[in-house]
C-alpha cells in the first residue's frame, strides 16, 4: 500500500523530470546538430540519467529493487556507466503489475539460486576427497552408499509444486489485469498500429491523423492499440510500457493501456522481420493533454505555409516531389500524393528521426536519404533517385518544411 | 577391480585390436563405435563453424553502430549459427555419445540395426553439407533457425538459401529419426542378461527417452518444412495471408517440434551428468527412480508446452494459461534432478577431475537457465522479455551452460574409453576456468540488456547508456570462451598424439563400458561381469568371489541376445542365457523398429491432418471440398481396406509355413494396393482436368499434400510387399526364418490402411454431413 500511495507523487516528479529531460534533450540536439548522431543521443541520455534513478524512485517494486540491485551492481559497476533497467520503471499501471510480479519472482529466483549454489559450495568444501596422507591414516574407506531417501525426494518434488502453484495463480491474476479492457471502453483513444518492413504506421481513425515511427499519446487517457502488420510478423515493444504484443498480418491484437507519465520513450520491433529488423525502432511521446491537443492541431493542418523568403525554394520542392515517383509510395495530405506503401510524409519535418530511428531528422541526413536511402539504411525498400543538386535542395527544403 | 581387468589386453594404440585400418574402413563401417566417433568428429567440426559464426556476430556487436558486418551478412550468420549449433552440433554430439556408449553400457555387441546406423550418419553429414552448400548456391538462409512465415515465403524471401535450409534439415532429420528408432530398439531388445530396466545406467535411460522425443518431434518439423518448400517452389499458399493462410500454423508446427527439441538437446547431457557425478563422488546416484522418472515426466510434458513460445502472438487467455501451467510443471522434474545430483555428492568423497568440475558447474549454471525458464512460463513476464536479449541469455545458459558443459564433462570422461588415452588434467583445468569465465561474461550481461530494452536478432543497436559497455563485455567474454575451446583442441590433439594410456577403467567407474578395453575391441566384450545392480563393476570389485561369465552370444539384427523390457528381474543366470527365449517371444527388433517408425509417422500425418482441418474451408476463393468424388473414392478405398484382410491371411500362411500360399496372398495385397493407387491417380487426373490444382487455394494445397503423402506411403508399402513376395518365392521364410520381416511389413501396411480410414473420414465422408 505504501507503494501505491507513493505512486502519484512519484509519477508527478517523474513527469516534471520528463519535461526537463525533453528540454535538455532538445538543447543537446541543437548543440550537437551537424556532428555525429551518437553524440546527440549520448548527450540527451546523459542529461536524462544523471543518477541511478531506477533504484531510488518511489513506486518501484521493492523486491525488484533488491534482486536486481544485487546482480546489477557488480556487472554495471564493471561496465562503468549509469544505466536504466527500463523493465523495472514502467509508465503504465499494467506494466507496474508486471514489474511487481517480476520483482517478486526475481527475489524467489535469487533465493533458489542461492540455495543451490550454496549447497554446491558447501558440498564441495565439506566432502572433498582427503589427501593421500589422510586417506592412509583413516583407511581408504568408501563413503556411505546412500541410494536415496524417499521423504527427501518427495519433499523436493512437493515444495517446488507449491511454489510454482503460487506463482501460477499470480501469473493468472496479472495476466487478466494486463489483458482487461480499459474502462470506460468507449472513451478510449483508438490507434491502429501497423508494422511494415521496416517502419511503424500509426493511424488515429477517430482523429483523422496518420503518422509514422513516432507514437504521440495523451497522458492519463485510456488507449486502445490495435496491432496488425502489412507484410510479415512484427512485434510492438516499448520497454517502459511493460509488455509487448505481436503485430501479425491478417490478425488484430489489442493492447489496452494508459500512460501515467509524460516523456519520450524508445522501443523497437522485437520479432525478426528481415534485413533491417534492427532499425525498426519506435518512439513513444507521451504528452499532457494540452501538449497532445497542440500536436493534434498541427497534424491536422495539412497544407504547407511556405515561410516568407524561402517561398520559391519550398514551392519548387513541392513541384519536384509531385512530379517524381515519390507519390507512388508516399502520402502528403492536401496534395495529389496518396501512396500507401511508405510512411505518410504529411508532417515528416516534425519527426525526430529518419529511417525508423537510424539517424536524426536533419536536412543533411534527409538529403542523403532522398538521394540514396541505401547508404543510410542498407536494404531499405526505398529506391535511390537521381535528382539534380538544385532539385534535391528544393526537395529537402520542402520535406523539412512539412512540420 | 584389478582381478576383473586382468584378463583384458591393454591396448596401446588407438585402433581397436583386430580392426580394419584406412579411410575406406571408416566409410564402410557399420560399427557403432566408429559411427559414434564419426558423429562426434563431424559435429565437432560443425561446432567450430558455429562458434566462429558466434565470434563474428560478437565482433559486430562489440560497439554500437559497428560496421564489421552488414545487416544481410549478420542475418545470414545468426541463422546459420542457430541452425548449425542445434541441428549439426549439440544434437549430433549427444547422439554421437549415445551411439558410442549405449551398446557398451547395456553389454550389447552393436546397435540393433548397424547398417541403418551408418545410413543415419551419412544422412546427417549430407544434410549438414547441403545446408552449407547454400553459401555457394545463392547465399545462406537468412530467416533465423525458426524461419517464421511469411518472412520465409515469397515475396519476402526469394533466394535459394532457405530451400537449402529446408532440404538440408529434412535430410538430416530422416537420419535423426532413424537413429532414434535404432536407440529405442537397441535399449529395449539388446540388453545383456540381467540388465533390467531398473539397472540401466541413467545415460541409457536418457538416450532412450531422447529417442522417443525425436520420434514425436521431428516429423512435425518435417511436415511444416514440406509445406514451406511447396509454398516456395510449387506456388501453394499454406502460409500466404492473402489467400487466408495462417502464419501461426507454422509456429504451432515448428514449436511442437521446437520445444521437445530443447529436451532432445538437454536429456543426454542430464544422463552424462548422472553418470559422472556419482563416479567422482564414489556413491550411487541419489534417488535413481526419481531421476529416471523425472526424465520421463519431462519428455511427456515437453509435448504440451510448445505454445509458450507464442505467448506474445495473442493466443488468448485460456491457451496462455494452459501452456503457462504445463511449462511451469516442467520445472519440477528438472528441480528433482538438480537436488538428486547435489544429494549424490552429499557425504561423498569428491574427486575434482576436469570431468567432475564441468559436471558441477553444470548444476549451478544450468540452474540459472532453468530459473529464467520459469520466468518465460509466467505469461506477463514473457510478454516483457520474449524476443529480447533476456531470452538469448536464458537459452544460452541452458544450451551452453547446460548441454555444452555436460558435453565437455563427457569429453574429459569418455575420451579415455574412446581413444585409450587420457586427456591432460592441467590443460583441462585451464580450459575449465577459461570456459566458466568466458561463458558467464558472455551471457550473464545479456539478462540486463534484455531488461534494458535490447531486442534480439539485431545486427546493431543505438548507443543507449550502458548498451555499448555491456556488449563489449560480452564480446570479450566470447573471445575468452573461444580461447577455452582452443585449449580443448590442443588438449585433444596432444593426447591423441602422445597422451598417457588410460587403461580399461581409469576412473574406477562402474558401468559396463569400463569392463572392456580402451578402446573396446570391435566385438565390444569378451566377458561380462554379472549384472545385479546399476553398478555391475562396483559389485564385482566388492564381491567375495567374482567370476566373470563367458561372453554372451553377440549378434545383431533379428536375433537379439537381450531381454524384453518386462524381462526377468533379479540376478542373471550364471549360464548367461538370461531371458533370451522370452524376449524373442515378446517382440523382435524389426517389429519394434517398425512400431517406432509408425509412431513418428503418426505425428507426421497428424500434422498434415491438422493442417487440412484448419484449411478445409478457410480459403478466400477457389475450389471447395465438394469437388471431391466421394462414392468413387469410397469404391477404391474398399480395395485398400480389403488389402489389410489379404495381408492378414498372408501372415497366417506364414505361420502355416505355406510358401506358395504366402506368395499368392502377398500378390493379392499388392494388386489391391495398386487398384487403390490407380483409383487415386484417376481422381487426381479428373480434378486437375477440372482445374483443381495444388496451387489454387488452401484447400487444394492441404488436400493434395495429405493424400499425396499417403499415396507415397502406399507405394513404398507395395515395393516392400514385392520384395517380400520375391523372397517368399525364393523360399527365404522357411523354417521360421526372417518372419519378423513379414510381420514388420504387415504392420506398416495395416498402419497405412488405418491412416487412410482417418483421411477418408476427414476429407471425404465429412462432405456428406
Amino acid at each position: 500500500m505504501a507503494t501505491r500511495r507513493a505512486g502519484p507523487a512519484g509519477a508527478r516528479r517523474a513527469g516534471e523530470g520528463g519535461l526537463s529531460r525533453i528540454a535538455a534533450g532538445r538543447r543537446a540536439t541543437r548543440v550537437a546538430a551537424g556532428s555525429g548522431v551518437t553524440r546527440v543521443i549520448r548527450a540527451r541520455r546523459g542529461a536524462r540519467l544523471t543518477r541511478l534513478r531506477w533504484l531510488t524512485r518511489a513506486g518501484r517494486p521493492a523486491a525488484a529493487r533488491i534482486a536486481v540491485a544485487a546482480g546489477a551492481g557488480s556487472v554495471l559497476g564493471t561496465a562503468g556507466c549509469r544505466v536504466a533497467i527500463e523493465s523495472f520503471d514502467p509508465i503504465t499501471a499494467r506494466g507496474l503489475a508486471i514489474a511487481n510480479l517480476f520483482g517478486l519472482t526475481l527475489a524467489l529466483s535469487a533465493a533458489v539460486l542461492v540455495l543451490v549454489a550454496g549447497l554446491t559450495v558447501y558440498v564441495l568444501a565439506r566432502y572433498r576427497e582427503p589427501g593421500r596422507g589422510a586417506r592412509q591414516e583413516r583407511g581408504d574407506q568408501a563413503p556411505p552408499q546412500i541410494e536415496g531417501d524417499r521423504r527427501l525426494e518427495i519433499g523436493w518434488t512437493v515444495a517446488p509444486v507449491l511454489l510454482l502453484g503460487a506463482l501460477f495463480l499470480l501469473t493468472i491474476r496479472t495476466m487478466s489485469t494486463v489483458a482487461a479492457p480499459e474502462r470506460p471502453e468507449a472513451a478510449a483513444l483508438r490507434i491502429e498500429v501497423v508494422g511494415h518492413q521496416w517502419w511503424w504506421e500509426f493511424r488515429y481513425p477517430d482523429l483523422g491523423v496518420v503518422t509514422a515511427n513516432e507514437l504521440h499519446v495523451p497522458v492519463g487517457t485510456p488507449l486502445r492499440l490495435d496491432l496488425t502488420a502489412g507484410d510479415v510478423i512484427h512485434s510492438f515493444w516499448v520497454p517502459r510500457l511493460g509488455w509487448k504484443l505481436d503485430a501479425v498480418p491478417g490478425r488484430t491484437n489489442t493492447m489496452w493501456l494508459r500512460v501515467d507519465r509524460a516523456g519520450t520513450y524508445d522501443g523497437a520491433c522485437t520479432e525478426f522481420c528481415g534485413v533491417q529488423h534492427a532499425w525498426m525502432r519506435v518512439r513513444l511521446v507521451a504528452q499532457s493533454s494540452g501538449d497532445f491537443e497542440r500536436w493534434l492541431q498541427q497534424q491536422r493542418t495539412s497544407t504547407v505555409e511556405p515561410p516568407p523568403g524561402q517561398e520559391s525554394l519550398v514551392a519548387r520542392g513541392q513541384q519536384v516531389f509531385l512530379r517524381s515517383t515519390c507519390v507512388n509510395c508516399h502520402t502528403v495530405q492536401g496534395t495529389a500524393a496518396a501512396g500507401r506503401v511508405g510512411p505518410d510524409l504529411t508532417h515528416v519535418g516534425s519527426r525526430q528521426t529518419l529511417g525508423a530511428g537510424i539517424e536524426p531528422n536533419t536536412p543533411e541526413v534527409l538529403r542523403r536519404w532522398v538521394q540514396n536511402a541505401q547508404s543510410v539504411k542498407p536494404g531499405v525498400l526505398m529506391p535511390s533517385y537521381r535528382f539534380s543538386d538544385d532539385d534535391l535542395t528544393a526537395l529537402v527544403a520542402y520535406l523539412s518544411a512539412l512540420k | 577391480m584389478a582381478a576383473l581387468t586382468e584378463p583384458y589386453p591393454q591396448p596401446r594404440s588407438l585402433a581397436a585390436p583386430g580392426a580394419a585400418e584406412g579411410a575406406l574402413s571408416w566409410i564402410a563401417t557399420v560399427d557403432h563405435k566408429r559411427i559414434g566417433i564419426l558423429y562426434l568428429a563431424t559435429s565437432t567440426v560443425f561446432f567450430l563453424i558455429g562458434g566462429l559464426e558466434a565470434l563474428l556476430m560478437r565482433t559486430q556487436l562489440a560497439a554500437p553502430r559497428a560496421g564489421v558486418l552488414g545487416p544481410d551478412a549478420y542475418n545470414r550468420i545468426f541463422t546459420m549459427h542457430g541452425t548449425t549449433m542445434i541441428f549439426l552440433a549439440i544434437m549430433p554430439l549427444g547422439l554421437g555419445f549415445a551411439n558410442y556408449l549405449v551398446p557398451l553400457m547395456i553389454g550389447a555387441r552393436d546397435m540393433a540395426f548397424p547398417r541403418l546406423n551408418a545410413l543415419s550418419y551419412w544422412l546427417f553429414l549430407f544434410g549438414g553439407v547441403l545446408l552449407h552448400l547454400s553459401i555457394l548456391g545463392g547465399g545462406a538462409p537468412d530467416a533465423g533457425w525458426f524461419s517464421y512465415v511469411p518472412l520465409s515465403t515469397p515475396p519476402f524471401s526469394t533466394h535459394l538459401g532457405l530451400d537449402y535450409w529446408v532440404l538440408g534439415l529434412l535430410g538430416s532429420s530422416v537420419g535423426t529419426i532413424a537413429t532414434a528408432i535404432n536407440l529405442v530398439v537397441t535399449v529395449v531388445t539388446l540388453r545383456a542378461p540381467g540388465m533390467t530396466a531398473s539397472r540401466l545406467p541413467v545415460f541409457v535411460w536418457m538416450s532412450l527417452i531422447t529417442g522417443v522425443l525425436i520420434l514425436g518431434a521431428m516429423p512435425s518439423l518435417a511436415a511444416a518444412q514440406i509445406m514451406l518448400l511447396l509454398d516456395r517452389r510449387v506456388g501453394t499458399h499454406f502460409f500466404d495471408v492473402r489467400a487466408g493462410g495462417d502464419p501461426l500454423l507454422w509456429q504451432h508446427l515448428f514449436w511442437f517440434f521446437g520445444h521437445p527439441e530443447v529436451y532432445i538437446l538437454i536429456l543426454p547431457p542430464f544422463g552424462m551428468i548422472s553418470e559422472i557425478i556419482p563416479v567422482f563422488s564414489r556413491k550411487p546416484i541419489f534417488g535413481y527412480a526419481f531421476v529416471v522418472g523425472s526424465g520421463i515426466a519431462i519428455a511427456f510434458y515437453s509435448f504440451l508446452t510448445w505454445a509458450h513460445h507464442m505467448f506474445a502472438t495473442g493466443l488468448g487467455f485460456l491457451a496462455n494459461s494452459f501452456f503457462s501451467a504445463t511449462t511451469m510443471i516442467i520445472a519440477v522434474p528438472t528441480g528433482i534432478k538438480i537436488f538428486s545430483w547435489l544429494a549424490t555428492m552429499w557425504r561423498g568423497r569428491l574427486r575434482f577431475t576436469t570431468a567432475m568440475l564441468f559436471a558441477i558447474s553444470f548444476i549451478v549454471v544450468f540452474t540459472i537457465g532453468g530459473i529464467s525458464g520459469v520466468h518465460f512460463a509466467m505469461v506477463p513476464l514473457d510478454w516483457q522479455t520474449t524476443d529480447t536479449y533476456y531470452v538469448v541469455a536464458h537459452f544460452h545458459y541452458v544450451m551452453v551452460g547446460g548441454s555444452l558443459m555436460a558435453l565437455l564433462a563427457a569429453t574429459y570422461y569418455w575420451f579415455s574409453k574412446i581413444t585409450g588415452r587420457l586427456l591432460d588434467e592441467t590443460l583441462g583445468k585451464w580450459q575449465f576456468w577459461l570456459t566458466q569465465i568466458g561463458f558467464n561474461l558472455t551471457f550473464f550481461p545479456m539478462h540486463f540488456l534484455g531488461l534494458m530494452g535490447m531486442p534480439r536478432r539485431v545486427y546493431t543497436y543505438p548507443d543507449l547508456p550502458g548498451w555499448g559497455a555491456l556488449n563489449l563485455l560480452q564480446t570479450i567474454g566470447a573471445y575468452v570462451l573461444g580461447a577455452s575451446i582452443l585449449v580443448l583442441l590442443w588438449n585433444l590433439y596432444r593426447s591423441l598424439r602422445r597422451g598417457p594410456a588410460a587403461g580399461d577403467n581409469p576412473w574406477d567407474a562402474w558401468t559396463l563400458e569400463w569392463a572392456t578395453g580402451s578402446p573396446p575391441p570391435e566385438h565390444n566384450f569378451t566377458t561380462l561381469p554379472p549384472i545385479t545392480s546399476v553398478r555391475p563393476l562396483w559389485d564385482a570389485a566388492r564381491a567375495v568371489a567374482p567370476h566373470p561369465r563367458p561372453p554372451t552370444p553377440a549378434s545383431s539384427g533379428s536375433s537379439p541376445p537381450g531381454q524384453g523390457l518386462s524381462g526377468a528381474e533379479g540376478p542373471a543366470r550364471p549360464d548367461g542365457r538370461g531371458g533370451e527365449a522370452r524376449s524373442f517371444d515378446r517382440i523382435s527388433s524389426p517389429v519394434l523398429g517398425t512400431l517406432s517408425l509408425v509412431a513418428s509417422e503418426v505425428i507426421f500425418f497428424g500434422a498434415l491432418i491438422v493442417t487440412y482441418l484448419e484449411y478445409r474451408t478457410r480459403s478466400v476463393s477457389g475450389p471447395h471440398p465438394d469437388v471431391l468424388d466421394v462414392p468413387r473414392t469410397a469404391l477404391f478405398s474398399l480395395a485398400l481396406f480389403a488389402s489389410s484382410a489379404t495381408m492378414a491371411v498372408a501372415d497366417r500362411q506364414l505361420g502355416r509355413a505355406d510358401s506358395r500360399g504366402l506368395v499368392a496372398w502377398l500378390l493379392a495385397t499388392i494388386a489391391l494396393g495398386a487398384i487403390f493407387l490407380a483409383g487415386q491417380g484417376a481422381e487426381y487426373l479428373r480434378l486437375i482436368a477440372e482445374g483443381v490444382t495444388i496451387e489454387r487455394n488452401l484447400f487444394t494445397a492441404a488436400f493434395y499434400t495429405l493424400t499425396g503423402f499417403h499415396g507415397l506411403h502406399v507405394t513404398a508399402g507395395i515395393v516392400a510387399l514385392a520384395v517380400l513376395a520375391w523372397m517368399a518365392a525364393a523360399g527365404d521364410f522357411r523354417q521360421r526364418r526372417r518372419h519378423a520381416a513379414v510381420q514388420s511389413v504387415s504392420l506398416y501396411w495395416h498402419f497405412v490402411d488405418v491412416v487412410w480410414v482417418v483421411i477418408f473420414s476427414v476429407v471425404y465422408l465429412w462432405n456428406l454431413l
